[in-house]
């Protein structure tokens, strides 16, 4: 998907004015160039600029450019922040966008970092942003894991089995329906059930339920 | 009965929190170095922490009448992030000779990564060099299979069990870290890790020796009083007071002891109160009349 189909998308939902601010969002004062701090700030004012409440974008129209959102996500602050990464992938060398792509994700608030997290999977090499993906698993804010865990194609597609295991135990561990991690049973490991079993087994010991979904891991988990 | 919380996140609690604490009989705590909820990102950050732990929160604790010690680490979650590990090991040892730093911690694993693992080994050696006990924290996840991993680490380590603390246990690692020479910490929580009820049925089942209890309250939804409230319960339950106190305060206190840099003396003493203190200039007052109890 490249940033222009996005916008297509947005575009006809904004004032000529939000339509305006966003053409020339991450651009230097002087010209058209993109300019790294001038990015930064757009990034972050894009929550203001382009709003917070969920578009009732169908599902297809999404999924038609390879991007695949739970509904209360969908926002044109979030659409409009993955547009702009796209945007930046197109003007910017691999080593200066990587870092733009850090910084984004580093210095962003919550909302920041979902967008980040979203459109990794849809970036030239995504391999790349492996170390930050992988980061952001260990977050505690729960949007900002679930930014990674669902709906998203990235870890199954890029994590090591190590890391995808934990990333599913700790969906199990906050309550997160593991029919919203993407490709989990391409990736379901032997390990992976060992693990299920497990936890099922220290949940029983401590007299407490045993979440249902453990046994789509490990079929004997409720036992 | 004194009561010595051995791990709890003070930096993250209110003068609310330190007053019910020491209304509540507790005279004593361990504040291990964790993370802070959101990772940090430059070595500084853990500077000021580190200051913090021995300067302004041992001041915080003092002035309700509670002994602050604390101990040092790069914890497990942080040591994933190359750009920090290299530094924050370098700074531990500025800081590991200090007063009321009584052991290295929390240590141990998170996600059992290589990168965890070089973090462990390296502090186990530099607790040897300091002559400092360890606080291990075992993972949330995957927690049988990751005591296993740590109580492996520290044999093949050699590190002394006598002096290892392992903390968070359920039903299912406690036995283990028993067997394996070494102490066993409890935090007891609202809703995870140990509850009030199963911790009385384990020390029926266990004893006292080598258990301790903790709150571990931090920043998320957790109890400052969970030590005193497992007394009570420990109490109605028919627990002899000599179990009681052995959990509570006897075993914290041997254990720590073995830094070599606990006043036991001292500990015996009611701590002094003076209010009128200040600490760089600033006081934990904002317009109170100053307690003094000396």
């Amino acid at each position: 998907m490249t940033a222009s189909h996005l916008l297509g998308l947005l575009e006809p939902r904004l004032d000529p004015a939000t339509r305006e601010w966003l053409s020339r969002a991450g651009a230097s004062s002087s010209g058209n160039a993109l300019d790294a701090s001038a990015f930064l700030e757009a990034f972050a004012m894009a929550g203001r600029r382009l709003g917070q409440k969920p578009l009732g974008t169908p599902e297809d129209t999404l999924a038609g450019l390879g991007l695949s959102l739970a509904p209360d996500t969908r926002t044109p602050a979030l659409l409009g922040r993955v547009a702009l990464l796209l945007r930046a992938q197109e003007r910017l060398e691999p080593e200066g966008y990587e870092a733009l792509v850090a910084a984004c994700y580093r210095s962003g608030d919550n909302g920041e970092r979902q967008a980040v997290l979203k459109t990794l999977p849809l970036l030239h090499h995504p391999e790349r942003f492996l170390a930050l993906a992988r980061d952001a698993c260990r977050t505690h804010v729960q949007p900002v894991f679930e930014a990674i865990a669902c709906e998203n194609p990235y870890p199954a597609a890029y994590f090591p089995e190590s890391a995808f295991n934990q990333l599913v135990l700790k969906a199990v561990f906050t309550g997160v329906p593991l029919a919203r991690v993407v490709g989990l049973e391409r990736r379901h490991n032997s390990e992976l059930a060992r693990m299920a079993a497990d936890y099922a087994s220290e949940r029983r010991a401590a007299g407490r339920d045993v979440p249902t979904d453990l046994t789509l891991l490990s079929p004997g988990a409720s036992a | 009965m004194k009561l010595f919380d051995p791990h709890i996140h003070m930096t993250s609690r209110t003068t609310d929190d330190y007053q019910a604490m020491a209304a509540a009989g507790i005279v004593a705590v361990l504040e291990p170095a964790f993370w802070l909820g959101q990772p940090r990102t430059h070595v500084g950050s853990f500077e000021d922490y580190f200051a913090s732990l021995v300067g302004w929160e041992r001041f915080r604790a003092s002035q309700f009448g509670i002994r602050h010690f604390c101990a040092m680490a790069l914890n497990p979650k942080e040591a994933n992030d190359p750009n920090l590990v290299d530094w924050v090991l370098a700074l531990l040892p500025r800081y590991l000779g200090k007063d009321g730093v009584v052991a290295v911690g929390e240590i141990g694993f998170d996600e059992v990564t290589p990168s965890e693992e070089r973090c462990f080994a390296e502090q186990l050696e530099l607790a040897r060099r300091f002559e400092l006990p360890v606080l291990v924290h075992t993972p949330h996840r995957d927690k049988k299979r990751g005591t296993e991993r740590t109580l492996a680490m520290l044999r093949e380590h050699r590190f002394p069990e006598e002096r290892v603390l392992v903390d968070h246990n359920t039903e299912e690692t406690l036995p283990l870290v028993l067997e394996s020479g070494g102490w066993a910490g409890h935090s007891i929580y609202p809703r995870t890790k140990m509850d009030e009820e199963r911790m009385v049925t384990l020390v029926q089942r266990h004893g006292a020796e080598r258990i301790l209890i903790n709150s571990a309250a931090d920043w998320g939804v957790s109890d400052p009083l969970k030590v005193p409230k497992t007394v009570a319960r420990m109490r109605e339950r028919g627990v002899d007071e000599e179990t009681i106190e052995t959990i509570v305060w006897r075993n914290p206190v041997a254990f720590f002891a073995q830094s070599g840099r606990l006043d036991l003396t001292e500990l015996e003493k009611p701590a002094t109160i003076d209010q009128r203190e200040l600490w760089e200039g600033n006081s934990v007052l904002r317009g109170q009349t100053a307690v003094v109890r000396t």
